[in-house]
């Protein structure tokens, strides 16, 4: 019991274990954050998954083209919008069903991605630390998020960006009416199908960079299985959050967390967990996170159904 | 189709220079047919500037449909529509708006999970400045006399609030013409002579031209200056406020003559008076107690108790979203009681559980009969049996046959018309649906029978029909409870009227006992 | 203009559309082809020998068509109860892992086992969905993201029962366990294969007709299936005419999940993979029973050509490699294929909307 006790406070003291759930939790927000956004307008965008793949797979041949890291991030921004324009125009202007179209396009992009790989002779490095002064002296928490590669800090930039959008802005506000009650917003003039397709395509941008950062920000290397769930994951942190910012990043921290605690376990532990059940983990921690804590909360009211104006 | 009146105003436009406005809408010949059935055929309208005009009609008579034409939210099939003189194609709410059209909606253009500023500068061109468009609400709510808090949110507030912020929304931007849809059908009668007040306001200070859309006679013959009188999809008359009265337009608008104050002690047939005084007979429905609460929506009925005799028609009348609503749904299972009790014939039934109220015999025409009353893409037949498929079916299988032949002989016994009875549904009209639900509620011989404004959308054949079928199924029995916000309507065919405020009921009048002006009070809470 | 004549044009519009998207999508996975470097006429003529032309092809094309038809049945009666299950990738790989437990595990086996497997793998296929619809109906988690949070989570869930020795995995003498997969199935826990014109059509095939007709029967006649469409049309009127959105959604997806456990533990049964389970056993085989049942708009009927069309792709695929080109393609081809069938349908609506609109152009 003590010793169950003691390596309980090894977790919660252990600084590697808060800088990879720092770095692992990145991504999530990076995908939540857009996500996010275009929830609010009415869609549940499941290939939010394909655009952090687009935007991973792009930025890893614009960098093996150019070495220049910033237009590889910008490459794969421009991807993730290029993917999610398929989602926005087939269910929000031809609608098709969105989410027949969101896991055709995760399918599709897999196969896309590994089609392709092996005529590029990819190879990517990671960006440079750099820990801002101050800041990183805080105990603990210091180096976890202010000792990372450059290309992480713009998560910092991400988050104040969709709120401002969604909630301080002529077209957030919007994007927030066509999501509650498109009839009403309709009425009043708003573009319903184009607010919520300009909402997934900057879910696309925001998820494309993300999946950019999280290859030179973190991984270094490009492999196709890298994404492998983490868009699924945010949507359920979006969820877990009740269709709040806050909340949102909140669940991404969360599952960030376990997933760090999925890496370091065997490390902090000094014992070898079965490789299976590890990998299980977000996933699992996931569902019961959602199983135990998902409320009751608002959702917008028209979440997932399409807007026709009736011709009938 | 000539029209000597707007015709004449046209010539007195061109003849008369500069002095005279042209009129702020002309429309011609307007068309928009519905599959058969044309909800506008062939209608003029012509609708002077700065004055008040009053589009009047029955329900069903087709003043929506040429309001949301001028809105830009239906597409005419035929028709010129003239906006200042200058032809328009009004294409979208967008272009509308552009136009100086502006339209304070009966239902559906406020969102609700936003605030009361938020909604009321939505759909604006300029950038959002919070503190600004605050004050700005708060600058029109003054002038207006619409007093509402700008950061609200609008699913607090109540319908006359509500539409507060609609008419505060469509000011802001400042429109040249005003559209008001059946403006008093959520308003106290106070409410409603406060409304009037700020539209001759608008009018007479401002200079803006306003469109009143109604189908009572009394507030068209106050508010407004000229009326245009719409019947079956045509323009019948067109007069002026001051030169025509109540029996004029009564006339008019229903198509022959009527006794305005006719008809409304309606005799309990005899049967049921007779074994009334005899053996005391339960009452067929009873609801004892009744309290819903929401977290979001608060108090929605409040110790409501009521209870209806069999053969006799009980309405509930009341201002909407007093609660009527709710108490529909707890009588269709849709939802459950807090606290309190639902007993039909004696016995006490689950509320909220799937089916109970219909299997316990209480049969329900919803207010919105496409959100629980029927299945739009099923077909006419499958609509007809949806609540009692066990007695089309054997050992779980439909008897297809059998669906159909019944569907065929109620078609024919309720005058349903449709192509045939695997038609689906959303090809009738919405009187035949209303059919269809009537005839399948009464098909499972229910004790009770629950309708909620069942004339709501009808044209003037459809109500009649509908009052007649109420009147029937309560000399076979029937405990019905008619809920509806037409006074006239209720005072026709009721026993017994209820007055619902605030989610209880707060008076009670017998049918030679009518008291306008108490029931006015009760209404609005006054007692 | 008269509606017949309108609604035949529609309908030559729409198979115009049709045609002219797959063609497109077959085009650009041409464009594909020949720019990394193969050749397109070359992948095609080996894709036709790998589904059909080659002995003992055609039959290796159904013995994959049968379990996308019986996953796209089950998928129907989701979408019928208008409730969006797309896990069945990892329904069929947990119903596959249940059966296994019987039909591995107990040696020697009999026909009593194989159907006590596929029991199990029914059960273990709608218990999986069964998570979903708990948390849908317990938390308000939307069916679509916990059905797919579920796909990730069974691969590894039943890769575990193929790390433990206690569990699954094969228990081979003498040398450590490097691949991690069961033992195979009791020969005698077998389901038949039929040998025609030499080709090896396993039972699936039959049963898996008998499942899409059954579906589509029920659907079209029982009370069962009136009441889902019912509640999957009008939810509220529904519930007023007696159909819990609990009770029938729960079963619904219940029913869905069976479906895919169903198809795992018959393919089991029949050999796949060398009557093994490991944790890629699933093969995307319920990820295309979907995308056959969305192509196919949910009509048991309609599936039954296009998971055959899905079906030959693969087994088409497996011969790609000899044309100098990955066998992945066919993911890329599929996926475009499924979008471009989205497509016509969806154009054909809104073609209709618009000349509606341009009509009333003209009159202005």
């Amino acid at each position: 019991m003590l010793a169950f006790l003691g390596s309980f406070g090894d977790i919660l003291a252990n600084g590697p274990l808060y800088q990879s759930t720092f770095r692992l939790a990145a991504i999530l927000v990076f995908a939540a954050a857009g996500e996010w956004v275009a929830e609010r307008a009415g869609t549940i965008n499941i290939s939010v998954e394909a655009m952090l793949l687009g935007g991973h797979f792009a930025t890893a041949i614009a960098y093996t083209q150019t070495s220049n890291f910033a237009f590889s991030l910008a490459v794969g921004a421009l991807a993730g919008v290029f993917v999610s324009s398929f989602q926005a125009y087939l269910s929000h202007y031809l609608n098709a069903d969105q989410f027949g179209i969101g896991l055709t396009l995760n399918i599709l992009l897999l196969g896309l991605v590994a089609f392709l790989e092996p005529n590029f002779d990819l190879s990517t490095k990671l960006a440079g630390e750099v820990k801002v002064p101050l800041l990183y002296d805080i105990p603990i928490l210091g180096p976890a998020m202010f000792g990372q590669r450059w290309p992480m800090y713009l998560v910092y930039a991400v988050v104040p960006l969709s709120w401002w959008l969604l909630m301080r802005t002529k077209w957030g506000l919007e994007v927030r009416a066509v999501g509650e009650d498109p009839q009403a917003a309709d009425v009043t003039g708003i573009h319903v199908n184009a607010r919520r397709r300009h909402a997934i395509l900057y879910t696309g941008f925001i998820a494309g960079l993300g999946g950019g950062v999280y290859l030179l920000g973190q991984v270094g290397r490009f492999e196709s299985g890298n994404i492998g769930g983490k868009g699924i994951i945010a949507i359920a942190a979006v969820i877990f959050g009740g269709w709040t910012l806050r909340g949102a990043v909140a669940g991404c921290i969360l599952f960030g967390y376990v997933d760090a605690l999925r890496l370091n376990l065997p490390n902090i532990v000094g014992h070898d967990f079965n490789a299976q059940l590890l990998a299980a983990l977000p996933f699992l921690a996931t569902i019961v996170v959602m199983l135990i804590f998902a409320k009751h909360t608002r959702q917008p009211v028209s979440l997932a159904r399409p807007f026709l104006r009736g011709l009938k | 189709m000539a029209d000597p009146i707007s015709d004449h105003l046209l010539e007195n436009h061109k003849g008369g220079g500069t002095s005279v406005p042209p009129p702020a809408v002309v429309v011609r010949g307007i068309v928009k047919r519905y599959g058969a059935l044309a909800a506008c055929d062939g209608v003029d309208l012509t609708m002077r500037a700065g004055e008040i005009h009053g589009v009047l009609g029955q329900n069903g008579a087709g003043k929506s449909t040429l309001m949301k034409i001028l809105i830009g939210l239906v597409m005419p099939d035929e028709g010129s529509i003239a906006i200042n003189g200058k032809g328009a194609r009004i294409g979208s709410p967008q272009i509308a708006s552009d136009l100086g059209i502006g339209m304070v909606h009966q239902h559906f253009s406020l969102v609700d999970g936003l605030s009361v500023w938020e909604n009321v500068v939505l759909g604006e061109k300029a950038h959002l400045d919070r503190s600004a468009a605050r004050s700005r609400v708060a600058e029109i709510g003054e002038r207006y006399g619409l007093d509402v808090d700008p950061d609200a949110r609008v699913s607090s507030l109540t319908a006359g609030q509500r539409q507060r912020v609609e008419i505060i929304k469509c000011l802001r931007r400042d429109p040249k013409i005003l559209i008001f849809d059946e403006p008093t059908s959520v308003l106290t009668p106070e409410e409603s002579s406060h409304l009037f007040g700020v539209l001759r306001n608008v009018v007479k200070t401002e200079g803006r031209t306003v469109a009143l859309v109604s189908h009572k006679l009394e507030e068209v013959l106050r508010a407004t200056d000229d009326i245009t009188i719409m019947r079956d999809g045509k323009v019948v008359a067109f007069m002026r406020t001051n030169e025509t009265d109540r029996h004029a337009l009564a006339e008019a608008m229903v198509g022959r003559t009527v006794d305005l104050r006719g008809g409304k002690a309606r005799h309990v047939s005899d049967s049921t008076v007779v074994t009334s005084e005899n053996t005391e007979p339960l009452p067929v429905l009873e609801v004892v107690n009744a309290s819903v609460q929401t977290k979001a929506a608060g108090v929605q009925l409040a110790n409501l108790s009521l209870s209806v005799m069999p053969g006799e028609i009980v309405g509930i009348a009341g201002v909407e979203g007093n609660g009527q609503r709710v108490l529909a749904d707890v009588l269709s299972s849709l939802t459950a009681l807090n606290s309190g009790s639902v007993k039909v014939n004696g016995s006490e039934i689950a509320t909220g559980r799937p089916g109970a109220m219909s299997k316990s015999g209480i049969g329900v025409i919803p207010e919105d009969r496409h959100d629980s009353g029927c299945v739009l893409d099923m077909s006419v037949a499958e609509n007809l049996v949806l609540a009692s498929q066990e007695t089309v079916a054997h050992r779980g299988f439909l008897d297809r046959k059998k669906i159909t032949s019944q569907a065929q002989d109620l078609v024919q016994l309720f005058g349903i018309s449709c192509s045939t009875v695997d038609a689906p549904m959303w090809t009738l009209s919405g009187g035949n649906q209303q059919r269809v639900v009537l005839a399948r509620e009464l098909s499972i011989g229910p004790s009770v029978l629950v309708a909620a404004q069942p004339t709501r959308g009808l044209d003037v054949g459809a109500i009649e029909y509908m009052g007649e079928r109420l009147k029937q199924a309560a000399a076979d029995g029937v405990g019905v409870l008619l809920i509806s916000s037409e006074i006239e309507e209720l005072i026709e065919l009721s026993d017994r009227i209820l007055v619902m405020y605030r989610g209880a009921i707060v008076g009670e009048m017998k049918a030679g006992e009518i008291d306008m002006h108490r029931l006015g009070m009760l209404m609005g809470g006054a007692e | 203009m008269s509606s017949t004549s309108s609604v035949k044009r529609d309908r030559i519009e729409l198979i115009g559309l049709y045609v002219v998207s797959i063609v497109l999508a077959f085009v650009i996975a041409a464009i594909l082809v020949n720019t990394s470097g193969g050749s397109w006429s070359k992948a095609v003529e080996a894709m036709m020998n790998g589904a059909f032309k080659n002995p003992g092809r055609w039959g290796e094309t159904l013995r994959r068509a049968a379990p996308l038809l019986i996953v796209a049945a089950g998928s129907a009666v989701a979408a019928k109860a208008g409730i969006i299950n797309i896990g069945q990738e990892g329904q069929v790989l947990v119903g596959a892992t249940g059966a296994a437990f019987i039909m591995t595990k107990i040696q020697p086996g009999s026909p009593l086992m194989l159907i006590l497997g596929i029991i199990l793998g029914m059960l273990a296929g709608a218990a999986w969905a069964g998570i979903a619809a708990l948390l849908y109906y317990w938390r308000r988690v939307p069916v679509v993201l916990s059905t797919l949070l579920l796909v990730y989570l069974s691969s590894q869930m039943t890769g575990y029962t193929m790390t433990r020795k206690s569990l699954l995995l094969e228990i081979v003498k003498g040398s450590p366990n490097r691949i991690q997969n069961s033992a195979k199935t009791a020969v005698n826990s077998r389901l038949g294969i039929m040998h025609i014109f030499g080709n090896n059509v396993p039972l699936t095939v039959p049963v898996a007709i008998i499942v899409a007709v059954g579906v589509a029967y029920m659907l079209a006649h029982s009370v069962w299936g009136f009441r889902l469409k019912m509640l999957g049309l009008n939810p509220r009127t529904a519930q007023r005419a007696g159909v819990s959105h609990v009770r029938f959604g729960t079963m619904a997806l219940l029913t869905s999940g069976a479906a895919a456990g169903l198809a795992g533990s018959l393919m089991l049964a029949t050999g796949e993979s060398n009557y093994r389970v490991s944790s890629g056993f699933s093969a995307s085989v319920g990820w295309d029973g979907l995308l056959v049942a969305l192509v196919a708009r949910n009509n048991p009927y309609a599936s039954i050509p296009v998971a055959l069309a899905f079906a030959s792709l693969h087994t088409g695929s497996n011969f790609l490699a000899a044309a100098g080109v990955e066998s992945v393609l066919v993911d890329v081809i599929r996926g475009l294929l499924v979008l471009a069938l989205f497509i016509p349908p969806a154009v054909s609506e809104l073609r209709k909307k618009r000349r509606v609109l341009d009509l009333m152009t003209e009159r202005a």
